[in-house]
């Protein structure tokens, strides 16, 4: 069983590849950060004893894409498991970001998710079961002031796993959609789960069992996995508020938080 | 002059006994997390001791690669004095609130408070030898009560803080059960510090562990206490032979032996052992034999 991550050397990724490395799977990973994905290696080898092939990659780079795309053909690796993990936001007021800032968020985040999406599933073992799982998020579910662009491309992948499900239903193959709330992946994070204060602590998902769960729905044929009975509380309300009320709401949390950031 | 290096040393207990340890006249190499850190120690040490022999030195101890950077920067320090180590002092700990990662995908709280120490150790155990020196742990008494998790020893089901805490500290003190077993002509113990006023609980956790530890630490004792046994067993001529010691206020004298887990047996510690060469991607006896073939 192979499976294949992006992402893979930040925090959800690097979960991810340890639930899969425990479960036998053996694992192509990729990142923009070539240190984390050596070091991951070791430590899934010496733990798991799986066989872990990394691979540098810019998935916003299609010649780089490309270039992956042949040393995996090279070595007729197939697929049974698809991880799309990588993604990036810049948070902030859509006009304090840089222009190519906030499309290097669409490009990684929807357009890259693609590339690799049709390449991995051109390239899934024949005869057997295929799972693709796509990171959305919380954000998702609401217009989010602050984080527009973030929000709205999470939007995107959710709806767009949510098609492809339906779309690849009679293919023996499962699509599902992650949306968490705030995951403890680094240092910042961990401070920025602390300037929300109690909704912060609230909505954030232990990342273990976040990665192990995903995987279970995944498995079982699920099309969605919000972590947490407070996050898919607030979602079901999310969806019940016009639109324009929950962005108000919103704004007014993220507001709070990000002034309370800067004076921290 | 003898050599002492310990982890941790910016702060709270480590700082405490660099300050002892300089003070008569050993000569310290201290580990410390940031740069940052390491600057403002060295400065208040000298302020007060301005011929203290110290040195310092910034890794992040819990990614490994940076404990394999350290090392090579102390091995050039410790080469041009002979290369006798008379003691390690695996100091460095944290506690994580949440469950997280190291580059390796090794939970945190095990990887620095166990891990580190133990690849350290390897990778100085030639100069131990060649010193005839001492490993010192910090360990807690925390670590009663509960036995390793081997089925699930980062603990990705249920992880809890202070579970992951308490193991960690039973991992030390039975690295240094597995140390002594092994009998490679150095001496190891753990220390069991008792309740200090340090930051260990409020340094990145937030929520109920940094509430928790602010109002549990007012209780503690100052850091001077615990330093002073680390002290001791450096300077024990000859060397102490028991493995759990502790400074206890109304004992005269106050460093003893005190007791420790049944979970500490020579059959848990090579279990431990085994495990930690294994994350580590090490072997203690090649470590060793390489040692001869150099020497």
């Amino acid at each position: 069983m192979n499976a294949f991550i992006t992402g893979a050397a930040g925090g959800l990724g690097r979960a991810m590849a340890v639930e899969c490395a425990q479960r036998g799977y053996h694992l192509f990973l990729t990142d923009v950060n070539p240190a984390g994905l050596i070091h991951l290696q070791q430590g899934l080898e010496r733990r798991f004893g799986v066989t872990v092939a990394v691979r540098t990659c810019d998935l916003t780079d299609s010649a780089d894409v490309d270039s992956m795309l042949s040393v995996i053909d090279q070595n007729s690796l197939k697929f049974e498991l698809l991880l799309n993990i990588a993604g990036l936001d810049f948070e902030g007021g859509f006009l304090e970001r840089e222009r190519e800032k906030l499309v290097k968020i669409v490009t990684l985040n929807n357009a890259a998710t693609l590339r690799i999406t049709h390449a991995i599933l051109e390239r899934r073992r024949e005869n057997r079961r295929f799972t693709a799982v796509f990171v959305s998020s919380l954000a998702s579910m609401f217009p989010m002031p602050l984080k527009a662009t973030y929000a709205a491309s999470k939007r995107f992948l959710l709806d767009f796993a949510c098609a492809l499900r339906q779309e690849l239903k009679g293919r023996n193959t499962n699509v599902l959609a992650l949306c968490p709330g705030g995951l403890v992946t680094t240092e910042s994070a961990m401070e920025g789960i602390a300037a929300q204060g109690f909704w912060g602590n609230a909505t954030t998902n232990p990342i273990e069992t976040v990665a192990r769960k995903t995987l279970d729905r995944a498995f079982t044929g699920k099309a969605l996995y919000i972590p947490g009975l407070l996050n898919r509380t607030l979602s079901f309300f999310g969806k019940l508020l016009p639109r324009t009320v929950v962005a108000k709401a919103v704004y007014s949390r993220w507001h709070k938080a990000q002034s309370q950031r800067e004076t921290l | 002059m003898k050599t002492v290096i310990i982890t941790g040393a910016t702060s709270g207990i480590g700082l405490e006994t660099v300050r002892l340890l300089t003070n008569r006249g050993y000569r310290v190499l201290g580990v410390g997390h940031s740069g940052k850190n390491c600057f403002r120690a060295e400065q208040e040490l000298l302020t007060v001791n301005p011929n203290a022999q110290i040195a310092f030195y910034s890794a992040d101890l819990m990614q490994q690669r940076q404990v394999l950077r350290v090392v090579e920067e102390l091995s050039v320090e410790l080469d041009k004095t002979g290369g006798e180590l008379h003691a390690l002092i695996n100091n460095a700990g944290a506690v994580r609130s949440w469950y997280t990662t190291t580059e390796e995908g090794y939970e945190q709280q095990f990887a620095l408070n166990h891990l580190a120490g133990f690849l350290l150790t390897a990778k100085l155990l030639p100069y131990l030898q060649k010193g005839k020196g001492r490993v010192i742990m910090t360990g807690s008494g925390s670590h009663k009560g509960i036995k390793i998790h081997w089925d699930d020893v980062m603990l990705r089901r249920g992880y809890n803080p202070l579970t992951a805490y308490k193991q960690s500290k039973l991992c030390n003190i039975l690295f240094a059960k597995g140390l002594s077993d092994r009998n490679l002509g150095i001496h190891s113990y753990t220390v069991d510090p008792g309740l200090v006023k340090t930051d260990i609980g409020n340094k990145q956790t937030g929520g109920f562990v940094n509430l928790i530890w602010s109002m549990r630490k007012r209780s503690g004792v100052t850091p001077e206490i615990p330093a002073k046994t680390y002290l001791y067993l450096c300077e024990q001529d000859p060397a102490p032979t028991g493995l759990y010691y502790h400074y206890k206020l109304s004992r005269r004298p106050p460093i003893c032996e005190i007791p420790y887990s049944k979970q500490v047996t020579s059959e848990n510690a090579t279990r431990l052992f085994t495990l930690s060469e294994k994350l580590c991607g090490i072997e203690f006896e090649t470590t060793l034999s390489e040692r001869k073939a150099v020497s």
